[in-house]
């Protein structure tokens, strides 16, 4: 291993700093940068990546906060939940004759001349907050996290802290001449601190005192919230409601709030600014130096390397609706259909359909059936998947809730409502405690806003002089009593159950596995063969002929169970047996609705 | 570093820094004359300043750091201090930016003679020359004896108006240099064509006081809100988006005066200088001299209002998965409140950018910037929607007024034009229509037709005729009819979507409310009323009430709505097309039983519909496969490849909104002949010769449908002239639609009759025959008296003797109904007794 003549992880601002004057002394003009990338981005992304330094990097979480000190290297992982804009800042200024960069922070470690030549970059403004409906075990877990500064450095840190921020930049200075000059002995110096870190991974969170503890968050992880700043991204990167794992510099600045009590004219103009309802000594800044987009898979722990074989995968499938028919009571058609209801999600957009999406009506369900299977299913699958809500609706909670995201302009955010779920959330709805009653204005638009998801896997957000359609992807799941008129299932099937029994329990290590499972098939791609495809028309045709009834939706609807069907056995294109399993499946199903008539 | 346009660099040029700064304007004092030179002097003899609220951009905060932000001027000259009264001299300083507020010493600059705005080459004479020549000498036809500026500013001044529109078009037109230079500086720029104004003024009118200002607007391209980067700031830009917040109007003060506390004397009016007051120490007076006995005296101060808005990114701007960006605009003094929230407007104005303000105690500079519009100009575009039609219709406003073209928009018609002269365009547009959607081409054409729309008459006896055509689509479900619905929905320029099940009368119509704040009635818009001028379309139109159905009479044929409540009587216009869809009674459709007892709507309503298309789920193998084959397409295929030469839904919008706004076709005298030609032929299919039996084939309402639709069919040609084969189109589609829903299913006949009464010629003549041979069966056996029969009994016997024919106990209930009415029998619940 190469050393690094600076530590990414401990002082990352440097390594910027130092990859700016390597640019700046090649030659390149930092005039003509324009914010693009000089080079610390890919020395980021070698250190993350290629030299394994993700797993140093701390998590930020509201424990972490306590201890995390301010311009290290942090990461987060969050759902982008509003975008701010863009924010202009002083990317490039001179200091004397020495071109310096302020990116990455939001203070000039310099002190800036006004009437010095500087250059303005832009940076995007997204807020995140922890992607809701995330289960506890898709957490990043504790013993993961890992305080990795030494504890030689704490004190050096804090000391610098208290002094003057003048000074403070003349430490950095030297620091970084320091570091430039030292590049040889780094080697030796990063070798001692990784002597320490053992026994720092052995101090607790709480040993560290922190030096900006009087700035504690909310413990609420509910109310955790990140400013993630990010520097040369493409606009069509980041999307509304995506989950993104950024690592970037943590600033945590309460000397940034001082600006707030400064009478200024035009700041108290633009009071409606969203950045002042985000004060820095509550919402955590990072500035982000690199960041991905994540899957279902980067939630899980562990990642179990099995192979794509089926018969591993056939066992899996196997055990999975077995624990899936324990839970729904015996019913194995139901757990069947479970499993294909869990594997779905929507893989392509015509026109208005969403295509692969399979929501499902458990039907005949009553006060008692809902309340222990109702429970047992909700627990089941809060333990198979990442995201997951559930909503019990009531004619009161349709006229309260806030269903789907408004604009505030007061403070010119986004206000979250409860759809705004991240892609591949699990919603359940349970509708068995509805009752007849009136709905008010906002309970109508409530119930259009959810029939708008159920159909179209669109939400609407509110943005008070219009409405914009956002794009969303969620596993509908409706519990009622008789078919749901207000929700429109794809599927709907009456639930019936043969025993009340508990099921046994199930160990952490196989959840594990299926929750790989689910996450792995999920993401599969699809095909068909031209035969097979041939054999699909002509199966459909018949289908039709022999009962009118059947609409394109019921066909489309057999169709994305095969490709469910399929994946669930790890494949990825259709077979004739599987085919035949949608057949018997769907007349299972049929048999059922109509028995039930 | 030698590259770097570092301020040093021009510091160490020709020109000190002083000068450069002042020079925008003292140069243009020096190049008037002498006349100049006595108008200053006799202003600065006013001992008052003038008024400071001419400062357009009183952003004085901004002062001291942008003026470094921008390095290609590096104005860093925050440190010099004049706050001499001078700025009287230049009444119109545009902008905090001290060349303005230093212009004052423009003295010691006059000899200097080619002035340079500062960081450029651009020549302070050549510009100020340059506006004096386009303000005099522009005119928008050669035929115009005075300029058409010049006419302007005499009616500014006849009015006392404070500002001068200028439409940056006809800058560009005479002058594209001057234009680069306005919109590269604007700060310089606009400076100099303030004082060529005031200097024109006073030429005019040497008593007029007002400073009338420059307002350009109409740049010639206008950037998106998204689009706006560091680069732009301190450029001229153009932004279109939606007010979402106005501040209250903020009074800026802009000159103070002190009185002292102790002798009561009034200072001199003190100006601002970069946002700041600065409070005298000591009492003016010479006999006082108090300390700190200074107190503001608020009302003989002078403020000018302010107002910050927010303006948000127009959906339609807006890429996939982002939220809408917002800026904030400055507006002074006559912008103050000329746009509300939700209005849509252009804006035009200058990117300014201000560093944060950090405490004074505060040592770290902080590195951001907030970034707002110093508004010039604002333009409303549109209060409702804007839609693509509308934003056509803007366009073309402009287009109109300045004689000339924006290039974009005479592209896009261009190609719009061109489209149109494609020989298959009708078909390509009918299969652009839902694309999704296979098969009911028949169907889609009606539709193309119906967003096309025919020309609406008002004839000046003040009969008017609908434009409008209505379509009703009835069919099985599953077949796609609400597709069709949400498609047409989001095509349609303007237009409201509603579910019948959910549709009240009021709220379809209009409602009275009462507002709760001040409790006075107040009329709100329903759902026809609001997608005038588009299409309304009402989805499971059965399922309405009928109390809300018995509405949609007046809409659609008078195409207004009526309201006569709680002290409110107003007739809205409601010009919508309506495009319902129903499901047969029964979910499905029986073919035996007519439309009318099909969907059980009344004959009345359904007239109105000019086309009612029955889509039936026909158990056909073809279609089946087609369905089948198009639902794997659906899922194995990429969607996007599978849709190949359609034309996309934004094209097909503004091909749309085009044809309606420009397209006005009317009757050639070959298609009128045709057309009565056609009707009359339409009306004798009824009659049979050597039958009794009179069907009617056509109303005088389908001749309308007819107008309409031909006229509709020659829009999408883009045709001003409804020709024969436009006519002979409708005709068809007509026939289309009626052979499915007006078709006597069973003699295979044309009837209108199902249509107005709902009841074909030949029921009429079965449930007569019914009605007699029922009679006579009770004749035969009942007696007039005895014992009653049981409804089923008589069923028996009716089948018995008419042989053959399908009777049901609805179709006998019918006639002992009749016969009951006639006195003949009595009806107890099951049983039959004659009388």
């Amino acid at each position: 291993m190469v050393g690094l003549p600076y530590d990414c992880l401990s002082n990352p601002l440097g390594a910027v700093r130092l990859t700016f004057e390597k640019a700046v002394a090649s030659g390149s003009d930092p005039a003509s940068f324009e914010g693009k990338d000089w080079g610390a981005a890919d020395l980021f992304h070698d250190f993350l990546f290629d030299n394994g330094g993700l797993s140093q990097v701390p998590m930020l979480n509201p424990s972490a906060l306590k201890w995390v000190q301010p311009n290290t290297l942090v990461r987060f992982r969050g759902m982008i939940q509003d975008m701010l804009g863009n924010e202009f800042y002083v990317g490039a200024h001179k200091d004397g004759d020495i071109w310096r960069t302020n990116k990455f922070t939001d203070t000039s470690q310099f002190p800036m001349a006004p009437s010095s030549d500087m250059r303005i970059w832009e940076r995007r403004l997204l807020y995140c907050i922890p992607v809701p409906g995330q289960n506890s075990w898709a957490e990043f877990s504790p013993e993961a996290v890992k305080n990795p500064y030494t504890n030689s450095l704490s004190p050096q840190r804090e000391k610098r802290r208290r002094e003057d921020d003048a000074t403070m930049s003349d430490v950095d200075m030297q620091d970084s001449c320091h570091e430039l000059q030292a590049s040889l002995s780094a080697k030796k110096m990063r070798e001692d601190e990784m002597d320490f870190q053992p026994l720092n991974s052995q101090k607790t969170a709480t040993e560290e005192t922190s030096s900006n503890a009087s700035l504690v968050l909310d413990a609420e992880t509910k109310s955790f919230s990140c400013l993630v700043k990010i520097y040369d991204s493409p606009e069509s990167n980041l999307k509304l409601n995506d989950v993104f794992e950024f690592v970037g510099i943590f600033t945590f600045d309460p000397d940034l709030t001082a600006d707030k009590d400064d009478s200024d004219e035009l700041t108290h103009g633009f009071g409606e600014d969203a950045l002042l309802h985000l004060p820095s000594s509550k919402v955590p800044r990072l500035h982000c130096l690199v960041h991905r987009k994540l899957a279902i898979n980067d939630f899980l722990s562990v990642c179990p390397t099995l192979e794509l074989k089926s018969n591993a995968v056939k066992e899996l499938r196997e055990a999975l609706v077995g624990h899936l028919t324990a839970v729904l009571g015996n019913d194995r058609v139901t757990a069947q259909y479970m499993l294909l209801h869990l594997l779905s999600r929507v893989h392509a957009r015509a026109d208005t359909i969403a295509v692969g999406k399979l929501s499902l009506n458990l039907t005949c369900f009553n006060k008692e059936s809902a309340s222990v299977f109702g429970n047992r299913l909700k627990l089941a699958i809060e333990n198979l998947l990442p995201f997951t809500h559930y909503l019990p609706l009531t004619v009161d909670y349709l006229n309260t809730v806030s269903l789907s995201p408004k604009k505030d302009y007061n403070t010119n955010r986004l206000v979250s409502g409860v759809l705004q779920l991240a892609e591949g959330s699990h919603l359940t709805i349970d509708e068995t405690e509805l009752q007849a009653g009136t709905l008010n204005s906002t309970g109508v638009e409530n119930a259009s806003v959810l029939k708008s998801l159920m159909e179209f896997q669109k939400v609407e957000y509110d943005f008070t002089y219009y409405k914009m359609e956002m794009n969303a992807d969620v596993q509908l799941l409706i519990l009622s009593e008789g078919k749901s008129n207000l929700l429109p299932a794809d599927l709907i099937l009456p639930f019936q159950p043969s025993s009340v029994d508990s099921p046994s329990e199930v160990d952490a290590d196989m959840l594990k596995t299926w929750r790989w499972y689910l996450a792995t098939m999920r993401s599969l791609p699809h095909s068909i063969e031209p035969d097979m495809q041939k054999v699909v028309e002509d199966d459909l045709v018949a289908a039709r002929q022999a009962d009118r009834s059947l609409g394109s939706q019921d066909l489309s609807r057999w169709l994305t169970m095969g490709r469910l069907i399929s994946a669930s056995f790890g494949e990825t294109c259709l077979t004739m047996e599987h085919w035949q399993m949608v057949k018997e499946l769907e007349r299972l199903g049929r048999e059922r609705l109509h028995g039930n008539m | 570093m030698a590259s770097d346009s570092s301020p040093a660099n021009i510091h160490g040029g020709p020109l000190s820094p002083d000068s450069l700064a002042s020079s925008p304007i003292g140069n243009t004092f020096s190049s008037p004359g002498d006349s100049r030179r006595q108008k200053r002097g006799r202003r600065s003899s006013y001992a008052t300043p003038p008024p400071p609220s001419d400062s357009r951009f009183a952003t004085p905060d901004a002062t001291p750091t942008p003026s470094s932000t921008n390095p290609r001027r590096g104005r860093g000259r925050g440190r010099r201090s004049s706050t001499t009264p001078t700025a009287a001299a230049t009444p119109s300083s545009t902008d905090d930016a001290p060349p303005s507020s230093d212009a004052g010493d423009g003295d010691d600059i006059d000899e200097a003679p080619p002035m340079y705005v500062w960081g450029t080459n651009i020549s302070v004479q050549d510009v100020n020359a340059a506006i004096l020549r386009f303000l005099r000498h522009f005119r928008e036809n050669p035929q115009q004896i005075e300029g058409k500026y010049m006419q302007a500013i005499n009616h500014v001044i006849e009015i006392e108006g404070e500002s001068l529109d200028v439409d940056a078009q006809d800058v560009y037109d005479y002058d594209s240099d001057l234009y680069t230079k306005m919109v590269r500086y604007p700060l310089e720029v606009l400076a100099i064509f303030d004082i060529v104004l005031m200097d024109m003024v006073s030429r005019i009118n040497p008593l007029f006081e007002k400073h009338i200002q420059a307002r350009i607007f109409n740049l010639r391209s206008s950037t998106s809100m998204r689009n706006l980067n560091p680069s732009d700031i301190e450029k001229m830009v153009s932004l279109k988006g939606m007010i979402i917040r106005c501040s209250s109007i903020i009074p800026e003060i802009r000159e103070a005066v002190f009185r002292c506390l102790v002798c009561g004397y009034y200072s001199d009016p003190i100006v601002v200088d970069r946002g700041r007051i600065n409070e005298p120490t000591i009492c003016g007076k010479q006999e006082c001299l108090a300390r700190n006995s200074m107190t503001l005296v608020h009302n003989r101060c002078r403020f000018a209002d302010k107002q910050i808005v927010r303006l948000q990114e127009t959906p339609n701007e807006m890429p996939e998965g982002g939220t809408p960006h917002t800026v904030s605009l400055l507006m002074h003094d006559k912008l103050v409140d000329a746009g509300k929230p939700g209005d849509r407007v252009e804006v035009t104005g200058i990117y300014r950018a201000m560093t944060v303000r950090i405490g004074q105690t505060q040592r770290t500079v902080k590195s951001i910037f907030k970034t707002y519009i110093d508004c010039l100009h604002l333009k409303k575009t549109d209060k409702s929607r804007m839609d693509v039609e509308e934003q056509m219709e803007t366009e073309d406003r402009a287009n109109r007024n300045d004689n000339d073209f924006s290039v974009d928009y005479e592209d896009k018609v261009e190609h719009l034009k061109e489209m149109s002269k494609q020989p298959d365009i009708y078909t390509r547009l009918t299969r652009s229509l839902a694309p999704n959607i296979w098969e009911l081409d028949d169907v889609k054409k009606g539709l193309l037709c119906q967003l096309f729309g025919g020309n609406a008459l008002k004839l000046p006896s003040g009969a008017s005729f609908r434009g409008d055509i209505n379509i009703l689509l009835v069919g099985d479900p599953g077949t796609s009819k609400s597709q069709l619905l949400q498609y047409i929905h989001k095509l349609s320029p303007r237009g409201l979507y509603t579910s019948g099940r959910g549709s009240s009368a009021v709220g379809l119509t209009a409602y009275v409310a009462k507002d709760p704040e001040t409790g006075e009635t107040v009329l709100e818009s329903g759902a026809l009323v609001l997608s005038d001028r588009g299409i309304c379309c009402i989805d499971e139109f059965d399922k309405m009430s009928d109390n809300a159905r018995s509405m949609l009479h007046e809409v659609m044929e008078q195409q207004t709505v009526s309201i006569a409540k709680a002290g409110i009587i107003a007739s809205l216009n409601a010009r919508t097309s309506v495009l319902a869809c129903a499901n047969p009674i029964g979910s499905r459709y029986n073919p035996r039983l007519s439309v009318i007892d099909n969907i059980h709507l009344p004959p009345t309503l359904l007239s109105r519909f000019d086309l009612i298309y029955l889509i039936l789920d026909k158990a056909d193998e073809q279609t089946d496969r087609r369905l089948a084959k198009h639902v794997v397409a659906l899922h194995f295929e990429n969607p996007e490849n599978s849709d190949h030469n359609v034309i996309d839904l934004p094209m097909l919008t503004a091909y749309v909104s085009y044809a309606r706004k420009h397209i006005h076709p009317k009757l050639s005298d070959e298609a009128a002949e045709e057309l009565t030609r056609g009707y009359v032929e339409m009306r004798r299919r009824g009659n049979f010769p050597g039958s009794s039996k009179k069907v009617i084939t056509a109303t005088p309402r389908q001749i309308e449908s007819l107008i309409r639709l031909s006229e509709a069919l020659a829009r999408i040609r883009f045709s001003e002239w409804v020709e024969k084969p436009d006519v002979l189109e409708a005709f068809r589609l007509l026939e289309v639609a009626m052979q499915q829903s007006a078709t006597d299913h069973s003699t295979g006949t044309i009837d209108m009759d199902l249509i107005t009464t709902g009841v074909s010629a030949s029921e009429r003549m079965r449930r007569d025959n019914m009605v007699s041979t029922t009679r006579s069966i009770i004749m035969e056996k009942m007696q007039l008296g005895g014992p009653s029969t049981r409804l089923l009994e008589l069923l028996e016997e009716l089948k018995k003797q008419s042989a053959g024919a399908e009777v049901h106990l609805s179709d006998l209930r019918n006639a002992i109904a009749t016969l009951a009415s006639e006195g003949f029998v009595a009806i107890h619940g099951d049983s039959v007794k004659r009388i």
